[in-house]
């Protein structure tokens, strides 16, 4: 660590140095568009050859340069081939680029290096850092939602809070089941700390041949980030946006009076039991709790960057702030980041790099369960009583279930502050024109603090606390990661092109954490508050070590770029295995066919490319957990010698498996890919097949065998997610001021478990719901992780129809569901979505750009758990009580509003609810200055914007939000009171000055 | 670029020299071979006497655990009585409320099986002490004496899962081959044997008491008053005579002089507690040994949740001015002896009565997140030692000392008033057996007893019938139906279920 930083310190040295170049210049003008279409190209590159001189094309695809007049000038620009002309002061320099043969020389990021996308014969998806910028994401995870086939991105609603990415279904269950997240060559498993704005590209790996290089961890996928670098003359960008979120799709509750109404009927008074409330329409319409909690809330985003650089070398620097205050009263989150890199070209054979990230947030966090407080709470409470004091639950009969959400939320106090630094260097050796030779180390060290603070309150019968604590958690993280490759790579013959790459690798996690807790500390407003002074301070800690070893190689061939070859095979060590298991070896092979290479296609013009390739490969889960495989002691206190003595205890709570080994991700994939058009029109379809083999899961065992969690980790299940994707584009433009682009990618899935170790004993998960009942099944046939429970065929309209199902439902009432299928579960709904799609278009006239992308997940279940985790008298929606049973022939679909019973309360179809959406989720809208009006004031592009993300989704779903976030998929789909999503709404500004 | 013949030899020379640097670093053995952190792996257990000591620990935390104290503890081992109800809103966890009208089924999520879960981890925690400890090297006084402990928390256990369960899956080692991971139910008479063997074990070892810092540990007295209870409900009247008898000849223990003060935590341990479960609101949250029994039962919303209430069954069952009456139901409206006013009936609040013998007084219970944790579990009192002493001398012939041992028994509770409680003088051997049935039902009442000691008298269907009790069924809980799913059928479900 202690070397990087003063690797930094010395480049940042060189930064202010290398780029002050002085010279006879004079103002170059010029304009650059795409030669068949005319549409003009931003972005492009624009260098004085021999000089560090350079810029880029603005917005209306000019430049202005200083140089010396009769420079050459060297234009390049991504997927198009380089031109260079001779500049020379006063005139305005037209340059029409053409497209590179096929749009295909584009560079494609592979793992351990780069490929030209004709030569790829995976399935690589890139999106551009420009198109995830552009949405206020301050997770560019985020904001690949609706991108790329196959992929669905799951957002949470809570700031701060990582979005989760499934890539081509369920990969793994257990352990870490986030896709690898590949830094510049450093791996994470969170990309949280990276600003959005400086990701140059994001590419994401979805077959297994494309992944099988990164083995152990690529097992759900591989996502490759480069992050932005620095070229020509130096110049400053500056992004940025204010507005503010709008929480979206709030259920409306059941008023006072409804709910006092439902009270009663819970309470029996449709037998002629006593009523609970005497009349209910005097509470009118009472409180709405989730109204009164839910608020629009300030966001703004400020990025500021400077970069430059030569073929000598070149330099990045930027900061960022991002703030982010939630839509629940109190929770905010910011960010700051900073990102320094730098590359510098010693001499003719070496190359050196490093590069910085870091990143500072602070979030005060929202307490566990507020959104499920807010729905449940009873609306007949007031929020505080006349007199000031907190409306009580306590004093109304409605059990002790509920509490006031506005009392809870004023007595939380809890911070959290991450600080991240990740750093990385590398020297690349080029020891022959064909041969390098690179070397890289990359660290990260984050500290989390989080921090809360219990004060002595009586807020309610219910909600107090009569001493204070205060506890604090530190928790270390140190990883590090070593990766070392020799590539070779020449053509032969003009025709053989092969690529060669050996490496070795490791990489070590360790995690540290500390929590102290004290009872009675006096509380300062400013400073920290110190456990010293407090009563009893207690230190517990724990702790995670995990180390990996790996050895790759990669072959690739390619024949006149028309026949393709490439090979991978990586054996990698992982210490959360033992003995004979410590070792995998992960290989991949893919092949394709550049059919409009061929000599019969060079008279056709309808295609510009056309592909033909096909893949398999196997990937692994090495990070299933420190102490996954092995027996480890639980500890307890036990207060032998009475009063206020403890001791310590120690005892074996669990069964370790007799062995674990490596799940394998096995895929296979075969895709056709072209354009046609001269480029207008390009398409690409894939289909595949991806299993996932000897699965960990957490296996129920008899609890006779006095195992705590009543589970064995061990090799389980083998499934299988197949589908297709399709991918469409299609741009153009109409005259010379109009230009569009409109992309669609739809993708299919279906997940089916091939087999389970456990033969017919199915895998039980969930349990967030339904009373603790578990909800989630996965059995040999069926998809992961599906739902359980009873069908619903109807509701006990009279106690003759209760006493005819007394045999399987022997605690049912009347108004109670009516278990179908003679009171046997069976499977009820399927949480794993079978259709993702995105429509991302752009449209541009004259000096106005616009943007506008859609989303959507289809054929999915989820389980409302809102409704069905209940203890008594918790709040229903409106819809409930407009729908509900209430006396005979009131409803056949809907039970009455005693819900926690054995028959309602089980799990059953009535919870599971269609989590279909399609969301409107960016419409950007955009005036570019044209270079005329801004070039005075220093500046090459200016563009003001007005956004909204997130507009309106629409979807049947009753809950807070169709995107419920798994905790794995034996037990996924369950809402038990997720945040809503929020709309934003802001306006913006791209400047860049130079 | 060009690089000459002999730099490229240098620069590979170079480029290998660094590679093995760093293959040497990362291929160590050792590198790939962390030590879990900050857990002791499953060998490191029991390696001496401090290792011995912390399973021991280990097996009296577990005691207070919630599968073993609240809520499937109170659904399988009190529920069926008829001192008590549910308690809370009737939307309130129903589940429990199955277990009063004997329709629980054994598929009530979080009872049966939480029950059967915990008790067995329980005793997982035992045989690894019993199996374990002998072979540490340590001293053999404190060696055996641990073994001893943990034989008598396995008895106990076991005796809770053949009391509510008959045939239960017998196992006495920490499973080590797959033929261990799946057995049947093992015939009942078996486990009491095994019962019966742990506890003689116990008792020729454990010592009759202890050092102030070693209080809650298992005594001599309390093997054989669990070994008396133990035949009782084996209907081995001469071996509980035997037991009670020896017990009572230890002559240490003696019924506290005020019946209401003795449930309280500031006499804790005091000298008619022959074992008593150690709890404590303790500071660290981790796995401490705190206990949810007082708060499940607890005056709502203040301190706690109101179930587990009692009936007006039971205050009919106390003659008239039984003192104990008042100190075991805490009646809402009311004031405690403590000076806490219980909230009336109405507003928030739905039990008009509450169990007094868990309850903790307010001040005390609202300390932090767990209101009452630190009440102490009450297992065998002396005065349960008294009347199975009184039932076994009737049961035997003893007229005499049947009489003299339930007479202490009335005599405390009286607390001097001659007025009320007069002395049983009946000699008529049933009269009598009814007396001492009563006198239990008073005394022991909400500290589940009442279920399994009418089912034991044989008077279920009597007494229960008019909630469903049904003769060959609910004399015995269902086996959890997720047991019997796991194993696949091995284990069968009990009759009637």
């Amino acid at each position: 660590m202690k070397r990087i930083f003063t690797i930094s310190g010395f480049v940042l040295l060189c930064l202010f140095v290398v780029n002050i170049a002085f010279a006879q210049n004079v103002t170059l003008h010029g304009k650059v568009t795409d030669a068949a279409t005319g549409e003009t190209l931003i972005g492009v590159s624009v260098i004085a050859k021999g000089t560090q001189l350079g810029t880029q094309t603005d917005v209306n695809g000019a430049f202005t340069l200083q140089a010396p007049s009769g420079s050459t000038l060297v234009v390049s620009y991504v997927g198009y081939t380089s031109q260079e002309v001779v500049a020379n002061a006063g005139t305005t320099i037209s340059v029409k680029l053409v497209q590179a043969a096929n749009g295909l020389n584009e560079v494609v990021v592979v793992g351990y290096g780069t490929q030209k996308k004709v030569d790829v014969t995976g399935s690589i998806t890139t999106v551009k850092g420009a198109d995830l910028a552009v949405q206020p994401d301050n997770n560019a995870v985020s904001a690949l939602q609706g991108k790329v086939a196959g992929v669905q991105i799951t957002n949470s609603g809570t700031p701060g809070t990582s979005p989760q990415i499934t890539i081509r279904g369920v990969g793994t269950i257990f352990g870490n089941q986030s896709p690898l997240f590949v830094v510049d060559g450093v791996w994470y498993n969170d990309i949280s700390f990276v600003n959005p704005n400086d990701i140059e590209s994001m590419s994401v790996l979805k077959d297994a041949s494309s992944e099988a290089i990164y083995g152990l961890q690529a097992a759900n996928g591989v996502v490759i980030i480069t992050t932005k670098k620095g070229s020509g003359a130096a110049k400053v960008h500056y992004d940025g946006y204010v507005g503010y979120s709008n929480p979206t799709n709030v259920p409306k509750m059941a008023n006072g009076t409804e709910y006092a109404t439902m009270v009663n009927e819970l309470n029996g008074s449709l037998n002629g039991a006593a009523l609970t409330f005497a009349n209910p329409s005097s509470f009118g319409t009472g409180t709405d709790w989730l109204h009164l909690l839910l608020h629009d809330a300030f966001t703004q985003n400020h990025n500021i960057s400077v970069s430059g650089g030569s073929d000598k070398s070149s330099y990045y620097f930027s900061a960022g702030y991002f703030q982010q205050n939630g839509n629940v009263e109190y929770n905010k989150y910011d960010r700051i980041t900073v990102q320094m890199n730098q590359d510098v070209q010693i001499g003719k054979i070496l190359k050196i790099g490093y590069k910085s990230i870091l990143s500072g947030d602070h979030s005060r966090d929202l307490p566990g369960g507020i959104m499920y407080k807010a729905y449940t709470a009873p609306p007949i409470v007031p929020v505080r009583y006349a007199d000031g004091t907190y409306g009580d639950p306590g004093d109304f009969p409605v059990g002790n279930a509920v509490s006031n959400p506005q009392a809870t939320l004023d007595y939380f106090n809890q911070t959290t502050q991450n600080y991240d630094f990740n750093g990385s260097a590398y020297a690349e050796l080029k020891l022959a024109p064909f041969l390098t030779f690179r070397s890289s180390f990359g660290g990260t060290f984050i500290h989390q603090e989080v921090q809360n603070y219990d004060p002595v309150y009586q807020a309610t019968k219910g909600q107090f606390n009569s001493i204070s604590t205060l506890s604090r958690d530190n928790e270390d993280t140190r990883n590090w990661i070593q990766e070392n490759t020799l590539t070779f790579d020449k053509t032969f013959d003009h025709a053989h092109h092969v690529t060669v790459l050996a490496g070795f690798s490791s990489q070590r996690l360790k995690s540290y954490s500390e929590s102290a807790e004290a009872k009675d500390v006096p509380n300062y407003n400013t400073g920290d508050d110190y456990f010293s002074l407090g009563d009893n301070p207690t230190l517990s800690d724990g702790g995670n070590l995990e180390t990996r070893e790996s050895y790759f190689g990669r072959v690739s061939y390619s024949y006149k770029d028309t026949y393709l070859l490439n090979a991978t095979l990586r054996r990698d060590g992982s210490s959360d295995f033992t003995g004979s298991n410590k070792w995998g070896t992960f290989p991949s092979i893919g092949a394709g066919w550049v059919i409009s290479n061929e000599d019969f296609m060079k008279n056709q013009t309808v295609f510009d490319n056309l592909k033909l390739r096909g893949s398999w490969g196997e990937a692994g889960n090495g990070a299933v957990g420190a102490t996954t495989g092995r027996a480890v002691a639980t500890n307890f206190v036990s207060n032998l010698g009475g009063g206020t003595n403890t001791q310590i205890g120690e005892g074996l709570l669990q069964i370790a498996p007799p062995q674990l080994y490596w799940e394998k991700s096995v895929g296979t994939d075969a895709g056709l890919e072209g354009s046609l058009l001269k480029g207008r029109l390009t398409f690409e379809i894939d289909y595949y097949i991806k299993k996932t083999e000897n699965a960990i899961f957490p296996v129920p065992i008899v609890g006779s065998l006095g195992a705590n969690g009543g589970t064995l980790n061990a090799n389980q299940a083998t499934y299988q997610n197949k589908g297709w994707e399709f991918s469409a584009g299609w741009q153009d433009h109409i005259g010379k001021d109009f230009s569009y682009s409109v992309d669609g990618n739809f993708s299919v899935n279906n997940n089916k478990v091939l087999s389970v170790v456990s033969g017919n004993i199915p895998l039980y998960g969930g349990g967030g719901a339904a009373g603790g009942n578990l909800t989630n099944r996965t059995i040999v046939g069926q998809p992961i992780g599906e739902f359980y429970g009873y069908q619903v065929v109807g509701i006990f309209q009279n106690q003759d129809q209760v006493n005819a199902a007394k045999s399987y439902e022997p605690n049912a009432q009347v108004g109670d569901v009516i278990w179908g299928n003679n009171g046997q579960k069976t499977d009820i709904g399927n949480p794993n979505p079978k259709y993702i799609y995105g429509f991302n278009t752009t449209f541009k006239y004259k000096n106005v750009d616009l943007r506008v992308d859609i989303s959507g997940v289809g054929k999915v279940s989820l389980y409302n758990g809102n409704e069905d985790t209940r203890f008594g008298e918790e709040n229903w929606t409106e819809n409930f009580y407009q729908n509900r049973w209430h006396g005979a022939g009131t409803s056949n679909t809907t039970p009455s509003p005693f819900l926690s019973d054995a028959a309602n309360g089980a799990p059953n179809s009535f919870y599971v609810e269609n989590g279909s959406y399609l969301r409107i989720r960016n419409i950007n809208l955009g005036y570019n200055f044209s270079s005329s009006l801004i070039s005075n004031l220093g500046m090459s592009n200016l563009r003001l914007y007005v956004s909204g993300q997130n507009i309106a989704t629409f979807t049947k779903y009753k809950g807070f939000n169709p995107e419920v976030l798994a905790s794995g998929a034996d037990n996924q789909g369950i809402d038990t009171g997720v945040v809503p999503i929020y709309a934003i709404f802001n306006i913006g500004l791209n400047a860049t000055f130079k | 670029m060009l690089v000459n013949k002999k730099n490229f030899l240098t620069l590979l020379g170079i480029v290998a020299a660094a590679v093995s640097i760093m293959i040497d670093s990362g291929c160590k053995k050792s590198f790939l071979d962390p030590q879990p952190q900050g857990v002791l792996p499953a060998v490191q257990l029991y390696k001496d006497e401090t290792g011995a000591t912390q399973g021991i620990n280990a097996i009296y935390s577990q005691l207070g655990a919630w599968a073993e104290t609240a809520f499937p503890a109170l659904a399988i081992e009190s529920m069926g009585g008829d001192e008590v109800q549910k308690g809370s809103t009737s939307g309130d966890s129903p589940a429990i409320g199955y277990y009063h009208s004997f329709t629980q089924t054994g598929a009530e999520n979080g009872f049966d099986n939480t029950f059967w879960n915990g008790i067995y981890a329980e005793i997982s925690l035992c045989s690894q002490a019993v199996d374990s400890i002998p072979l540490i090297n340590m001293d053999a006084t404190l060696r055996a004496r641990y073994v001893a402990e943990a034989k008598f928390v396995r008895a106990y256990q076991y005796f809770r899962l053949v009391r509510a369960y008959g045939d239960v899956p017998l196992r006495l080692h920490y499973p080590k081959t797959a033929a261990d991971f799946n057995i049947p139910r093992t015939p009942k008479a078996q486990v009491w044997a095994q019962i019966e063997q742990d506890l003689n074990d116990a008792a020729s070892v454990l010592p009759q008491s202890y050092s102030a810092s070693d209080l809650g540990r298992a005594t001599k007295g309390a093997a054989w008053a669990l070994h008396a209870k133990v035949a009782m409900y084996e209907g081995k009247w001469a071996d509980v005579l035997t037991y009670t008898n020896d017990v009572i000849g230890e002559g240490i223990y003696s019924l506290f002089p005020d019946f209401e003060k003795s449930f309280r935590i500031a006499n804790e341990n005091n000298s008619e507690e022959i074992f008593e479960i150690q709890n404590v609101n303790s500071y660290t949250n981790t796995n401490a040994t705190y206990s949810q029994y007082s708060q499940v039962q607890g005056v709502a919303p203040a301190a706690g949740w109101g179930f587990n209430v009692p009936t007006q069954t039971l205050v009919n069952a106390f003659e008239t001015g039984d003192p104990r009456l008042n100190a075991t139901i805490l009646f809402a409206g009311s004031t405690s002896a403590e000076g806490d006013a219980i909230p009336a009936l109405g507003s928030g609040h739905v039990d008009t009565m509450y169990n007094y013998k868990s309850y903790v007084p307010f001040a005390d219970a609202i300390l932090y997140n767990n209101p009452g944790a630190d009440q102490d579990v009450r297992v065998i009192r002396y005065s349960d030692v008294l009347l199975m002493n009184a039932e076994a001398n009737n049961n035997q012939g003893n007229t005499t000392a049947a009489l003299a041992s339930l007479e202490k028994v009335r005599a405390r509770a009286r607390a001097g008033n001659n007025s009320i409680l007069p002395p049983v003088t009946t000699t008529d051997k049933t009269q009598l057996q009814l007396a001492i049935w009563h006198e239990r039902q008073v005394e022991l009442a909400m500290e589940s007893d009442r279920f399994f000691d009418v089912v034991r008298q044989g008077r279920g269907v009597q007494l229960f019938g008019n909630r469903g009790f049904k003769a060959g069924k609910n004399e015995l809980q269902p086996i959890p139906t997720d047991e019997i799913t796991l194993s696949g059928g091995i284990v069968k479900q009990n009759p009637g279920y």
